[in-house]
C-alpha cells in the first residue's frame, strides 16, 4: 500500500519499464552512495556469442595457453600481455579491464537467442512474458542507484534488411512477467531521453494532464472514507509526485543542454540511408549523454542482435552483411565470416572506448565519472552462434571505485560442471552483493551443477574488494 | 473466533466475536479499552509527531502482570529468546515498540504464545492482552494484524467449523461497497476492446472469436500482475501505486495515438473524431495524393512539363564506385550466397521496377546498370542504397534474374501504371513545379519543396477554420467516455471535459487534443478500478444492493475477464437487475455460454506445441487451475538429462493436458471436486478430439501392415515405387522430395512405427516419426502440428511399448485425480527433487481449512545432502526435532505419502539415490524419443506412509498407506469440500470470509450437496448470496 510521496518515489523509482520512457521524470531521491556518487552501469549485448578463444591473450605462455584451451582456472596480468586485436582499442585502459572467461550461461536461453534470459538467469520460454522470472541484473542494479530516469535501454536491432525505429520491446525487466521498452534508434532515444530540452512544450501539456486528473480524483474522493479513500488518494498522490518529477526534470535542463549530444541529420525518421558504425557512433553519443547528465545510471544497450543488418562496414562498405550469416561461416566480397566477426567486435569496442574516454573527461568529485562507472560487453547467447551456455566470456571496463577485485586481469574459471565452477547467476550475485543487495543467489541454478551435487549458489567472494 | 468491524480507516476488521460479545454486554469495559487506546494515543503519538525520544509508555498494571507472569520469563533480562524482550517495552523508541506490538498482535491473537506446554494465560488474560495491544497499534496507524488478515494467506484463520455450524447463519452478510484494483486479465480485455482488436482462431476447421489473445501489434505493459503464487490470487486490497500509474502513462500514450489511427480506417468507430478531423484529414489526403504521384511519376510529368529542356535541368550524373569481388591476391573469392545477400523486400521490388523500365533486349549488363543507377540518381536516392543496390546486381545479377522468376515478381509486384491525377490536381502540380524546380535540381528535392509549399497552404487553411464547434467536442466527450470508460458523461464531467478539450485544442490543435484527452480518460480511476457500491434505499441492516450497472460488471467479471454482454447490459438498463433472482437468471445464463471461445494461458499456446483453449467461462476453469495451482510448473525449467528425454517439449503438454482434463469434469459438472480429487483417467499426448486420434492412429497402423511384412530396411528406389499408389493414398508426410529421400524417410518411419505396434500394441500413438522439424502424424484442433510426445513419461508410459488410449481420457495405472498429475506433482517439487513439506502446506491449507505458520527467518530450511538416504530419511533427521516438528507435523505426514512420485511425476517405488558417488551406468545424453536417457543410480525403497488428521472425522483421519490412500479419504472428506468452497467463496468475492458470511458458505455447501457435486451450482448459490449481492457504505 502506498503511503507517503516518498514511498511512492522508492516503489516507482523502477516499478516500472515505462519509467526508461517517460520524458519527464523529476529526479528520483537519490540514494547516496558511499561516497556520494552513485555507481554507473553500462550493460552492452553483442550477438553470435563470444568465442572463447576470441578474447584470450595472443601474448599467452605456450603452457597458459594449453590450460586456457583446455579450460583450466587460470589468471594472468594483462600488463604483462598484449590484448587480442581487436580489443586493442581499450590498451590505453588496461588497468580497468578484466578479461572473465569460464563463466557459464545454461541457466539462460542459448542457441541463437537469450532474449530477457542471460540478464535474469532464467529461461524465457522463447521470449514469452511469463518465462520472465525476474527483474533482470540491470533493473536491479538500477534500484540500488535510482536516477530520474532509472533505467534506459537502447538497441540496434532489426529484420537482417531493415532497423527496428522507434520504440520497441526491449530485452531487459522491470520485474516479473514485464518487458521493458526501449529505443530503437538514436534520434528518438534523443527526442525522448531530452524531451525537457528538445520539446519543453510537450512536458508543460503532460503536466496540465496530470493537474486537471488530480482535482478530478480529488472531487470524487471528497465522498469517500476509510480504505476506500485511501485508494483514491493514493491515486491523487502519484499523479502529484509524478507532476513534481517532471517539474524537477525541466529543472535539470540546464545541465542537459551542456551535454546535449549532435545528432547527424541522417538519423532523422530512424536514420534509413545510415550505415549500421553511424548508427552505433550516435548511440554511444547519446548513452554517453544520459550518463553525463545524470538521467540515469543504467544504461542496456543491445548493439546488435542476430537480426540487426550490418550495412556500411569498413572493408565492406557495400555489401548488406547478416550476422546470421557469418555465424554460419559465410563470407562477404572476400572478406572471411571470421575476419567480418572480428571487425564487428571491433566496432563494438571502440565505441566502449569512447564512452571510457568522453565519462574520463566529466569531473566527479576528485576524479571523473568513469571512476564510478562499470562496463559490461558480452554476449547476449555464450560462446558461439549456436551456443550451449558452457561458457559466456565477458570484457569489463571497471573505474577505479569499483568494487570488485578483479581489474588488470585475465581470470579463467573453473569449466562448467566442475568443482569452483561459477555461473552468470554467481556473477550477477557478486555485482549485486557488492553493490549492497545482500541477496543470497540471484538467478536460477544449474542444473547440471545441481545434478552434480555442486555448490553453486552465491557471489564470487574473492571478486568483492 | 472471529466477526467482522469497522477500523478507525473505515477497513472491515475482525477480531474475537467473543470479545465482542462481551464488550456489546459490557460497555464499561469497552470504555476501558478506549481510555487506554486514548492514555497510550496521547503519549505515543505526540512524541512520534515531534521525532523527540519518547518518554517510557504506560502500560497498564494488569497488562504488565500478564506479559510478567507469561511472557518475561523467556523474553526478558535472563533470555531473549527470537531475540524478543519485553520487559523493556516500554523504554523502547516509537518505531520499535509498534514493531514490537505488532509481532506481539499475532501471536496473542492467534494463541501461538506462550508456546505449548508452557503456562497459559486465561481467556480474560489473553483477550485484555490482546485489547491493549490492539489499542496501541492502532494509534500508529492500522496494525499490521489487520493488513495480513485482509491477505489471501490469512484466509483460513477463521475457525472452520464455527463458520459451518450454522450457529451464525443469522448474521447478515455483506461487503463493502469498495473499489477493486483491474487485474492482468481485465487489463489486457479492456485495452483490447478499447482498441478494437478482435482475434480470431480456426478450431475444428471454424473461425471463432478468441479472448485472451494479447498481440495487439503495440507495446502496452502489463502493471497489474497477479501474485506467482498458487492458490486465489486475485483480491480487492490492492491500491495502485505510484508504479502502476508511470507504466498506465505510456500505455496512454500508444493507446491514444492506436486509437487516433483506427478512426482513419473505420469512420464508425468514433465519428466525431472523423468529423472533427475531416478536414485535416482531407488535406493530408490530397497532399498524400499528389507525393504518391509525384513519387512513382514525376520523371514523366517533368518530361511532360519541360519536352526538350528537361534533359538541360537534369542534375550531373556522379556514378558510384563499386568494389570487385575478387580477393586481395586478385583470386575470384566465395561470395554470400543468394538469400544472405539481398537487400529487403522494398528494394527488391524497388530495383524489380527500375529494371523494368531499363532491361532492354541487347543492352549488356553495364548498360543496364548504368540506366538503372541513373535513374536512381536524378530521383536523389541517398548514395548508400544506390552503392547497395548496384553493388548487389553485379554480384548476383544471374541469381536474381532467376530469383524474378522463380518468384513471379512480373505478377506479384505489378509497378504503378501511370494515371493522371484529374486536372485541376495536374494544374496545381504542374505550377508548383515550375515554380520550384531549378537546374540540376535532384527529383526528390524538387518534389520537397513542392510538399512544404502545400503543407503550408494546407496549415493555413486549418487555421482559418478554427475550432471546432462546441456541439463537436461535447460530442467527442460522450464519446470517448462511452468508448473508454463504458457509460456517458454526467453533465458535471460533461462541462469540465469539454472545457478541457477546448484547451488542449487551443495549446496543440486538434489531433494532439484528442489524443490528450484519450490519455487523460485512460489515466482515471475508474479505468483501473472496477466499482461496487449499493444504490437504493437500505435495507434495516444497513446494506444496499448492487447498483444495477456495478451488479452487471460484478458478474461479468465473476465469470470472465470482459465487460458485460449485450444481455447483461440490457438487463442493467431495463431494471432487471434488481432482485436475487435476476442474478440468478444472469449467471445461469452466463455459466452456459459456449459461444465464445477463451485462451487458457497465451504462454501455453505460444508453444505451438499444443492448444490451449476453452469455451466455458474462463473464470470457472481458471478457479480450479489456480486453486490446484499446477500451472506452477510452467516457470521451472527441469534436466533432460535426469528427465531422460525431452522435458521442455513435455512440460507445456502436461499444463494444457491438465487443463483439459479439469474442463472435462467441470463440463459434466457430477461430483466435480471428488472427481478432480480421485478420477483415474488423464489425457496423455490428445488433442481433445477423440475422432481424429482414431484416424491419425488407424493411418499409422495402416502403414505398419502394408509395409511391415516388405523388407522396408533394404528397400531400393525401385522398390519405393511400387508403392506409390499406397503412398499417395495415405498422404504418407515427408515423401515425395526425391526418390532417394523417399526410401530413408519410409526407413525411418517403419522404424519409428515398428517400435509402436510390433509388441502387439492395440493402437499407435501418433507422435512425430522423426527428430526434429519433420512431419506430424496427428494436428491440433486449431491445425498444428501435436508435440511433446515424452510428455508419457511422465506418467511412467513406454513409447515403444504403449496401447495408445485414442479415446480419453482414459485409465493410467497408479493414480488417482489431479494431485497424482504430474503437472501438479512437478509444480510442488523442486528442480532436483520432491518436496514433501511443500505439498503437505499445500494439503493443510487447500484442502484441510488449516493454517501453517510462515519458516521463521531464524531456520536454516535446507534439507541436509547424504548420498546414502531417501530424501525422507533426510527429511525426518531434519524436521524431527520438536521445535521444527510443531509445524511440521502438519505437513510431513502428508506430503511425504507422495513419495512414490518423484520430482517429474513419475510413480516409483525405488528412490535413486542421484549423487555422483552412486552411479552406476552412464547412459547416452540423445536418443529417440522412447528411449530413456537417464542415467542409472543405487536405489533405496520408497516410504511413502503417512498420517491424515485434521478432516474432523475419525473414519478418515489416522494412518495412511500412501498418497492413494490419502487421496480416497480426503475424497471423503465433508471438510474438505468445504474448504474448497471456502476457496471459491474467496475467488468470486476478492476477499476473505468472515462469520458473517456463515450462511453464503453454508448455502453453496448444501447447493453443491443437493445438485449431485455440481460446481455451477455453488458458483450461483454464491453470485446470489448476501455477500455479493448487498453492499455496505464504509462508515466516516
Amino acid at each position: 500500500m502506498l503511503t507517503n510521496r516518498r514511498r511512492f518515489l522508492q516503489q516507482s523509482a523502477l516499478g516500472t519499464g515505462a519509467l526508461a520512457l517517460m520524458p519527464s521524470l523529476g529526479p528520483l531521491v537519490a540514494a547516496p552512495a558511499s561516497e556520494g556518487f552513485p555507481r554507473r552501469f553500462v550493460f552492452i549485448r553483442k550477438s553470435n556469442g563470444i568465442r572463447p578463444l576470441e578474447v584470450a591473450l595472443p601474448t599467452f605462455s605456450d603452457q597458459e595457453a594449453a590450460r586456457d584451451r583446455k579450460k583450466e582456472a587460470m589468471e594472468a596480468d594483462l600488463d604483462r600481455h598484449e590484448l587480442p586485436t581487436w580489443l586493442q582499442p581499450l590498451e590505453s585502459h588496461k588497468q580497468h579491464m578484466t578479461i572473465l572467461q569460464g563463466l557459464s550461461c545454461k541457466m539462460s536461453e542459448n542457441g541463437h537467442w537469450s532474449y530477457s534470459s542471460v540478464m535474469g538467469a532464467f529461461k524465457s520460454g522463447r521470449n514469452s512474458l511469463s518465462g520472465i522470472k525476474r527483474a533482470t541484473i540491470d533493473f536491479e542494479l538500477a534500484k540500488l542507484f535510482p536516477s530520474p530516469f532509472g533505467h534506459i535501454e537502447l538497441s540496434l536491432t532489426g529484420d537482417y534488411n531493415t532497423f527496428r525505429t522507434g520504440i520497441v520491446a526491449g530485452y531487459s525487466a522491470p520485474g516479473p512477467h514485464q518487458r521493458n521498452y526501449c529505443y530503437a534508434d538514436p534520434q528518438t532515444a534523443y527526442n525522448e531521453l531530452f524531451k525537457s530540452v528538445v520539446d519543453p512544450g510537450g512536458v508543460d501539456s503532460e503536466n496540465q494532464m496530470l493537474a486537471f486528473l488530480q482535482n478530478d480524483e480529488t472531487y470524487k474522493a471528497q465522498v469517500l472514507s476509510g480504505y476506500e479513500k485511501l485508494k483514491l488518494s493514493n491515486h491523487i498522490d502519484s499523479l502529484e509526485a509524478i507532476r513534481e518529477r517532471n517539474n524537477r526534470v525541466e529543472k535539470m535542463s540546464g545541465t542537459i543542454k551542456e551535454h546535449l549530444p549532435t545528432i547527424n541529420k541522417i538519423h532523422a525518421d530512424g536514420g534509413p540511408n545510415a550505415t549500421t558504425p553511424e548508427k552505433q557512433e550516435a548511440m554511444t553519443a547519446i548513452l554517453i549523454a544520459a550518463l553525463t547528465t545524470g538521467l540515469t545510471n543504467v544504461v542496456t544497450y543491445t548493439i546488435d542482435e542476430l537480426s540487426t543488418p550490418i550495412k556500411g562496414l569498413p572493408g565492406n562498405e557495400t555489401d548488406h552483411i547478416s550476422i546470421h550469416q557469418v555465424g554460419h561461416n559465410g563470407g562477404y566480397s572476400g572478406v572471411s565470416a571470421d575476419a567480418i566477426r572480428e571487425k564487428i567486435r571491433i566496432g563494438h569496442i571502440q565505441q566502449v572506448a569512447t564512452i571510457i574516454e568522453r565519462l574520463k573527461q566529466v569531473p566527479e568529485g576528485k576524479g571523473n565519472l568513469f571512476d564510478n562507472t562499470m562496463i559490461l560487453y558480452f554476449p547476449e547467447n555464450g560462446e558461439g552462434h549456436h551456443s550451449h551456455g558452457t561458457e559466456a566470456p565477458f570484457v569489463i571496463m571497471a573505474g577505479d571505485n569499483c568494487k570488485l577485485d578483479i581489474a588488470g586481469r585475465y581470470i579463467r574459471l573453473p569449466y562448467h560442471g566442475t568443482e569452483g565452477h561459477k555461473t552468470l547467476g554467481n556473477w550477477y550475485t557478486t555485482l549485486l552483493n557488492a553493490h549492497g543487495n545482500l541477496i543470497e543467489h540471484y538467478g536460477d541454478l544449474d542444473l547440471e551443477m545441481s545434478r552434480k551435487k555442486l555448490p553453486q549458489t552465491g557471489a564470487i567472494r574473492r571478486f568483492i574488494a | 473466533m472471529l466477526v467482522e468491524r469497522q477500523s478507525q480507516s473505515g477497513q472491515p476488521l475482525v477480531e474475537f466475536s467473543n470479545q465482542f460479545e462481551r464488550d456489546r454486554q459490557s460497555p464499561c469495559r469497552r470504555d476501558l479499552v478506549l481510555g487506554l487506546s486514548m492514555l497510550l494515543l496521547l503519549t505515543w503519538s505526540s512524541s512520534a509527531a515531534s521525532g523527540a525520544k519518547l518518554p517510557s509508555a504506560t502500560i497498564p498494571t494488569e497488562v504488565r502482570s500478564v506479559l510478567k507472569t507469561y511472557c518475561v520469563a523467556c523474553h526478558g533480562p535472563d533470555s531473549q529468546e527470537g531475540e524478543v524482550r519485553l520487559d523493556t517495552l516500554a523504554t523502547l523508541e516509537p518505531d520499535a515498540r509498534i514493531d514490537l506490538l505488532n509481532k506481539l498482535h499475532e501471536v496473542i491473537r492467534f494463541e501461538q504464545m506462550p508456546p505449548e506446554g508452557e503456562p497459559q494465560p486465561t481467556d480474560a488474560q489473553r483477550q485484555q492482552l490482546e485489547a491493549w495491544i490492539a489499542a496501541a497499534v492502532s494509534s500508529a496507524g492500522p496494525s499490521k494484524l489487520e493488513e495480513k488478515l485482509r491477505r489471501p494467506d490469512y484466509g483460513n484463520r477463521i475457525d472452520h467449523d464455527q463458520l459451518f455450524s450454522g450457529a451464525y447463519a443469522h448474521l447478515k452478510a455483506f461487503t463493502y461497497d469498495r473499489r477493486w484494483l483491474i487485474s492482468e486479465y481485465i487489463f489486457d480485455a479492456k485495452f483490447n476492446r478499447i482498441l478494437d482488436f478482435k482475434p480470431f482462431l480456426t478450431i475444428d476447421g471454424t473461425r471463432q472469436p478468441v479472448v485472451g489473445y494479447n498481440n495487439r501489434g503495440i507495446i502496452l505493459t502489463n502493471p497489474f500482475l497477479l501474485p506467482t503464487n498458487t492458490g486465489v490470487r486475485y483480491y480487492a486490497n490492492e491500491t495502485l501505486n505510484g508504479g502502476h500509474l508511470l507504466t498506465m502513462i505510456t500505455n496512454a500514450k500508444v493507446a491514444s495515438t492506436h486509437m487516433f489511427n483506427i478512426c482513419r480506417r473505420h469512420k464508425q468507430y468514433l465519428p466525431a473524431i472523423v468529423e472533427i478531423m475531416a478536414r485535416e484529414w482531407e488535406h493530408e489526403r490530397v497532399l498524400a495524393t499528389r507525393e504518391t504521384f509525384l513519387r512513382n511519376f514525376i520523371d514523366r510529368v517533368l518530361y511532360d512539363l519541360y519536352q526538350d529542356k528537361h534533359e538541360a535541368f537534369l542534375p550531373t550524373f556522379v556514378p558510384v564506385s563499386v568494389k570487385s569481388t575478387a580477393s586481395a591476391n586478385g583470386d575470384p573469392t566465395a561470395k554470400a550466397p543468394y538469400h544472405a545477400a539481398i537487400l529487403g523486400r522494398d528494394e527488391m521490388i524497388l530495383i524489380f521496377h527500375t529494371a523494368l523500365k531499363h532491361q532492354k533486349e541487347g543492352d549488356s549488363d553495364e548498360q543496364f546498370l548504368e540506366k538503372c543507377e541513373r535513374e536512381w540518381f536524378n530521383f536523389g536516392h541517398d548514395k548508400r542504397n544506390i552503392l547497395a543496390r548496384t553493388t548487389f546486381l553485379n554480384k548476383y545479377m544471374d541469381e536474381w534474374r532467376a530469383d524474378l522468376v522463380k518468384h513471379n515478381y512480373a505478377a506479384k509486384h505489378k509497378p504503378p501504371e501511370y494515371r493522371p491525377l484529374p486536372p485541376d490536381e495536374m494544374q496545381v502540380v504542374a505550377e508548383t513545379i515550375l515554380r520550384h524546380r531549378a537546374r540540376g535540381d535532384r527529383f526528390n528535392a524538387i518534389i520537397d519543396k513542392c510538399m512544404a509549399q502545400w503543407r503550408r497552404q494546407s496549415e493555413q487553411d486549418l487555421t482559418d477554420a478554427g475550432p471546432p464547434h462546441d456541439d463537436l467536442v461535447a460530442a467527442l466527450v460522450d464519446q470517448l467516455f462511452v468508448k473508454i470508460l463504458e457509460r456517458t458523461p454526467e453533465p458535471r464531467e460533461l462541462d469540465q471535459y469539454a472545457a478541457l478539450t477546448r484547451s488542449y485544442i487551443d495549446e496543440a490543435g486538434n489531433s494532439q487534443a484528442i489524443k490528450k484527452l484519450i490519455e487523460t480518460l485512460i489515466l482515471r480511476s475508474d479505468f483501473v478500478y472496477r466499482s461496487e457500491f449499493g444504490q437504493s434505499k437500505a435495507d434495516e441492516h444497513g446494506r444496499r444492493m448492487l447498483s444495477p450497472r456495478d451488479a452487471s460488471y460484478a458478474i461479468a467479471y465473476a465469470l470472465t475477464d470482459s465487460s458485460p454482454d449485450p444481455e447483461l447490459v440490457q438487463a442493467a438498463a431495463d431494471g432487471r437487475l434488481v432482485t436475487r433472482d435476476d442474478y440468478r437468471r444472469e449467471v445461469e445464463r452466463l455459466l452456459s455460454k459456449r459461444d465464445q471461445y477463451y485462451v487458457i494461458d497465451e504462454s501455453v499456446d505460444r508453444s505451438h506445441l499444443t492448444d490451449n483453449f476453452t469455451n466455458m467461462p474462463i473464470r470457472e476453469l481458471r478457479f480450479i487451475r489456480e486453486f490446484f495451482g499446477y500451472p506452477a510448473l510452467l516457470p521451472i525449467f527441469k534436466d533432460n538429462k535426469r528427465f531422460g528425454g525431452d522435458y521442455d517439449t513435455a512440460r507445456v503438454r502436461l499444463v494444457s493436458e491438465a487443463d483439459r482434463l479439469v474442463e472435462s469434469i467441470l463440463e459434466q459438472d457430477r461430483q466435480v471436486f471428488e472427481r478432480l480429487l480421485t478420477t483415474e483417467e488423464f489425457y496423455v499426448y490428445h488433442s481433445g478430439d477423440n475422432e481424429a486420434m482414431r484416424i491419425a492412429a488407424e493411418r499409422i497402423r495402416r502403414i505398419y501392415d502394408h509395409f511391415k511384412d516388405e523388407d522396408w530396411q533394404n528397400f531400393t528406389t525401385n522398390d519405393i515405387r511400387k508403392h506409390q499408389n499406397f503412398i499417395q493414398e495415405v498422404k504418407m508426410r515427408g515423401m515425395g522430395r526425391s526418390p532417394e529421400s523417399d526410401v530413408k524417410v519410409l526407413q525411418t518411419v517403419m522404424t519409428s512405427f515398428t517400435l509402436r505396434l510390433d509388441k502387439g500394441q492395440t493402437a499407435a500413438a501418433p507422435y512425430n516419426s522423426f527428430p526434429s522439424h519433420g512431419p506430424f502424424n496427428a494436428s491440433t484442433r486449431s491445425g498444428g502440428g501435436l508435440g511433446g510426445v515424452e510428455v508419457a513419461k511422465c506418467f511412467n508410459i513406454q513409447l515403444d511399448n504403449w496401447n495408445y488410449p485414442t479415446t480419453q481420457p482414459a485409465k493410467v495405472e497408479h493414480r488417482k485425480g489431479l494431485l497424482t498429475h504430474p503437472a501438479w506433482l512437478i509444480a510442488h517439487a523442486k528442480n532436483t527433487e520432491t518436496d514433501p513439506v511443500i505439498r503437505g502446506k499445500w494439503i493443510r491449507e487447500k484442502l484441510l481449512a488449516d493454517s501453517v505458520p510462515d519458516v521463521p527467518i531464524t531456520v536454516d530450511a535446507v534439507i541436509p545432502e547424504d548420498p546414502h538416504k531417501t530424501l525422507r530419511q533426510r527429511l525426518d533427521a531434519k524436521t524431527g526435532e520438536s521445535s521444527c516438528w510443531k509445524c511440521h507435523r502438519k505437513m510431513n505426514p502428508l506430503g511425504l505419502t507422495f513419495e512414490i512420485y518423484d520430482d517429474f511425476g513419475r510413480y516409483r517405488t525405488e528412490e535413486r539415490l542421484e549423487y555422483p558417488e552412486n552411479l552406476i551406468q552412464k547412459n547416452p545424453d540423445k536418443g529417440a524419443p522412447h528411449v530413456d536417457l537417464r542415467d542409472l543410480y543405487k536405489t533405496l525403497p520408497v516410504d511413502a506412509s503417512g498420517y491424515l488428521e485434521g478432516t474432523g472425522d475419525d473414519r478418515l483421519d489416522g494412518k495412511v498407506v500412501d498418497a492413494l490412500d490419502l487421496i480416497d479419504r480426503l475424497a471423503r472428506s465433508e471438510r474438505v469440500r468445504q474448504s474448497i468452497i471456502r476457496h471459491a467463496f474467496r475467488y468470486f468475492m476478492g476477499r476473505n470470509e468472515l462469520l458473517s458470511d456463515s450462511k453464503t458458505l453454508i448455502d453453496a455447501d448444501q447447493a453443491y450437496l443437493k445438485s449431485g457435486g455440481s460446481f455451477d451450482a455453488v458458483i450461483v448459490s454464491l453470485l446470489t448470496s448476501d455477500s455479493f449481492i448487498y453492499r455496505k457504505a464504509i462508515e466516516k
